[in-house]
């Protein structure tokens, strides 16, 4: 018992793979799978620079816009960024610039709330490059149309901003504005680009048809930084709303979600699992991973299963089954009480001394027949030579007058 | 990589402190991490499975309807103790339904470096050939939380010989054999009987095997007694073809034909005969020649056991010319087939002649019970029209089988039960009238 001599010489009888053979097997998918992704980092990275960053004050990328934010806070213009509605509309009042940078990324609830805080508060608000789906709401009485190339354009208009910074790159959307006090610079096909519209309490909204004038890699051609600071730069704080999908007023009915709505919309929105105790859902959780390990406990298998070559099975009394069924469905009586018959006289003719040669020729069965028997129910021609029965019920009847017969002849 | 049922519990009751202590990630970390760690551990502590020696030992032949042991013995040659459960997987019919999970699995417990045997006992249900399948050890680490499981591979079969049933009607027929040997010549003589000795006249006798000689040198009459003659040849040809596949019972027609070979290849080899065996659907499936009286019941035993009934239709002229090669001389042809009209009519009888110009040929079927019981249904509808089915196909047969005689070839017709100790009374009625 203790340790084996033929071991070195025992052939190995593992069939599970060594981990030279998991490797061997293993090692091009995980080659593959490396590849794809060294080649995602690569393009991510090779791609990262477009829309990276976006307008974002703390990006110095090509589209990104620290340079214009230095510069302001060069000027003692002090700037927040926000990336929640509800950053943004606290941060207004009449001594802020609110730049929203990308206004139809808002969704209409959160529209009317950004309105809402924005009308009355005095401030200037500055709309970059609104399209038709907040136009009608971020500035009430102002439409816009088709959308024009951005290029370098003279400002003819009397904002004293634009009079001063004088040509800017702007384009983008294009603004009209009925019946209210605006200023319209930097027309484009006749349509002007800049639209300030003045609101009530001193408070104006700036419409810009494009943002690309705030770039960092634009900012130091043409009078964009010019404008740019003037437009930012006339109040002492300005908020830079950069709308992001993590604000939780972009989800759900946002209109509601206001400060003021808090208390009774809550205890409505409150789901079962905010009232149960979190004790019972962190147990829960446990009890699922316990689960997870039970589940990999009882689905590996001892083994393979064994399959078994299984011999065919088919019952040797099939065919005469088979036809008897057919029989029955053809109603085929006159073949049924013939072989009945043929059967019969075959089994009496030996006990008769009749030879098996002349069993089924009545003028030999029938005398020997009724030499031993007196007489029959229904007459010893019809029962051994008759014609079909009519119906089922005669068959069956026949039948049981041959066995009958058959019983008479050998007990006599 | 397998877990056990502890592992699963353990996490279960990790709920308890999650939900009452740490209701956050950070009391899940604390649950999960150890647990996971413990997990590893058990893992890499369990004894491999890859390095176990395996050897088996054991029974090679099984009769159906006995059991078999086969031995196996592992050796733990790694210095960690193996704690396993083993599977020792073997064909589903190596077992009686329901008691596989319990005869293939066994537990293991192997200090470092020692061996143990372990015993698996078959108790197969079906004839044939039963290779071992994979033998799967899964080796619990010592926390009892995880396993290694693999797989190893150590070849063994197990034959399943035919059960020769019909054993118990071999005592009568050998003492029926006993009568045969020194009766009488009254009835007996002729081309296959051969001198055994003088006695006495008594009134009755044939006057033909008087022998007037010895009578001459004594003062009574003697006459010469005949006995069968012995060393006769016997081909037992078994048709493997489609036809033997239907089952008769819950037994193919092959095996009640295999049943029947045994019996009477066990009562000629006791009568002195040699027994060949055939098996023949569109080749050659098997085939018993030239043994010794002593070896040839144990090597058809053997050669049948892998038998198979084969879809195919019997080749009836290769079969004859295959029965042709293996009879050089004048045997006794035991065809052991159907008596279906058609494979017979279209096959068998074409061939015919030339086997019984040289031989005698028997012709042996299996006949199903269930036809009988066919035949006699009375009552209903659907029983007449059974019966009379039944009285066709029952017809049709005893018309195959007068074609047959036609040939001169000897008809047996029995039910499985039936046929073996009808064949060897065949047989015995062959062999006393010398016609061997």
């Amino acid at each position: 018992m203790t340790a084996p001599t033929a071991t070195s010489i025992a052939p190995p009888t593992s069939v599970s793979p060594t981990p030279r053979q998991v490797w061997t097997r293993t090692r091009g998918l995980v080659l593959a799978l490396l590849l794809l992704i060294a080649a995602g980092i690569v393009l991510a990275t090779a791609h990262s620079g477009a829309q990276h960053g976006r307008l974002d004050p703390r990006s110095a990328d090509q589209h990104g816009s620290r340079a214009v934010a230095e510069l302001l806070k060069d000027r003692g213009v002090s700037i927040r960024v926000a990336t929640t509605l509800e950053e943004a509309t606290t941060a207004v009042g009449p001594d802020t610039t609110l730049l929203v940078t990308a206004p139809d990324l808002l969704t209409p609830g959160q529209q009317r709330e950004l309105r809402a805080a924005t009308a009355d508060s005095a401030g200037r608000t500055v709309l970059l490059a609104a399209g038709p789906p907040s136009v009608d709401t971020l500035a009430p009485g102002v439409r816009t149309t088709s959308t024009g190339p951005v290029a370098p354009r003279a400002p003819q208009c009397l904002l004293p901003a634009a009079h001063s910074a004088g040509n800017a790159d702007t384009g983008g959307f294009r603004y009209t504005a009925d019946g209210l006090e605006t200023l319209a610079c930097y027309p484009s096909g006749g349509l002007p680009t800049l639209l300030v519209v003045q609101e009530q309490a001193s408070g104006d909204t700036a419409l810009l048809g494009s943002a690309d004038f705030l770039y960092n890699s634009r900012l130091d051609s043409q009078g964009n930084a010019s404008l740019a600071l003037q437009l930012l730069g006339s109040r002492p704080h300005l908020v830079w709303y950069l709308p992001s999908l993590a604000d939780p007023s972009a989800t759900g009915n946002s209109g509601d979600t206001d400060d003021s709505t808090g208390s009774e919309g809550a205890d409505n929105d409150r789901s079962f699992a905010d009232l149960i105790p979190s004790g019972w859902l962190w147990g829960t959780l446990q009890l699922a991973v316990a689960a997870v390990l039970a589940a990999i406990w009882r689905a590996r298998r001892l083994g393979p299963l064994v399959t078994e070559r299984l011999p065919v099975a088919i019952r040797a009394s099939e065919s005469t089954e088979g036809r008897a069924r057919l029989y029955r469905k053809a109603n085929a009586r006159d073949r049924a009480a013939s072989s009945l018959r043929s059967a019969t006289r075959t089994r009496i003719a030996p006990l008769l001394g009749v030879s098996p040669r002349n069993a089924h020729s009545p003028e030999v069965l029938l005398p020997a027949v009724s030499a031993r028997l007196s007489t029959i129910e229904g007459g010893l021609d019809t029962v051994l030579f008759g014609t079909a029965p009519a119906d089922d019920a005669a068959l069956v009847r026949l039948a049981d007058q041959l066995d009958t017969l058959e019983r008479e002849v050998r007990t006599s | 990589m397998a877990l056990t049922g502890r592992t699963a519990l353990l996490a279960a009751l990790g709920s308890l402190p999650v939900g009452i202590l740490a209701p956050s990630w950070t009391g899940m970390l604390a649950v999960n991490a150890p647990l996971s760690l413990a997990i590893l551990c058990d893992y890499a502590l369990a004894a491999p499975v890859r390095t176990l020696q395996f050897t088996r030992s054991g029974d090679t032949t099984v009769r159906l309807g006995d059991g078999a042991e086969v031995q196996l013995t592992v050796t733990n040659a790694s210095r960690r103790r193996l704690r396993a459960h083993l599977r020792d997987a073997w064909p589903p019919s190596s077992w009686l339904t329901g008691t596989e999970q319990a005869a293939s699995r066994h537990r293991l417990d192997i200090p470092a470096g020692e061996r143990r045997r372990l015993t698996t006992r078959l108790r197969p249900t079906r004839r044939g050939d039963r290779r071992s399948e994979r033998i799967t050890v899964r080796s619990y680490g010592p926390l009892g939380l995880a396993a290694r499981q693999g797989s190893h591979k150590v070849p063994w079969t197990v034959r399943v010989l035919p059960p020769f049933t019909s054993r118990k009607h071999l005592p009568s027929r050998l003492a029926r054999l006993r009568e045969l040997d020194g009766r009488t010549s009254v009835l007996t003589r002729g081309e296959g009987t051969e001198f055994d000795s003088l006695r006495a006249y008594v009134p009755g006798d044939d006057t033909r095997s008087i022998d007037w000689r010895a009578t001459a040198r004594q003062s009574g009459v003697a006459v010469r007694t005949w006995r069968p003659e012995r060393d006769r040849h016997i081909l037992i040809v078994l048709d493997t073809g489609r036809t033997s596949a239907g089952r008769v019972g819950d037994v193919p027609r092959l095996d009640a034909a295999m049943d029947a070979t045994l019996l009477l290849t066990a009562l000629a080899t006791r009568a002195g005969d040699r027994v060949d065996l055939l098996a023949y659907d569109r080749r050659i499936r098997a085939q018993v020649q030239g043994r010794a009286a002593g070896e040839v019941l144990s090597a058809m035993v053997t050669a049948m056991a892998p038998l198979e009934p084969e879809l195919v239709e019997t080749d009836a002229r290769g079969l004859s010319a295959a029965a042709l090669a293996s009879a050089p001389r004048r045997s006794l042809i035991v065809l052991l087939t159907s008596l279906d009209a058609a494979p017979i009519e279209e096959g068998l009888l074409p061939v015919l002649p030339q086997l019984t110009q040289r031989h005698t040929v028997l012709v042996a079927a299996v006949a199903d019970p269930h036809i009988e019981q066919m035949a006699e249904a009375r009552g209903t509808v659907d029983a007449v029209y059974e019966a009379a089915a039944a009285a066709q196909a029952k017809a049709q047969r005893q018309r195959t089988a007068e074609q047959l005689q036609r040939h001169g070839v000897v008809v047996v017709d029995a039910t499985p039960d039936h046929l073996a100790p009808a064949l060897a009374d065949a047989y015995l009625a062959l062999k006393g009238a010398g016609r061997l």
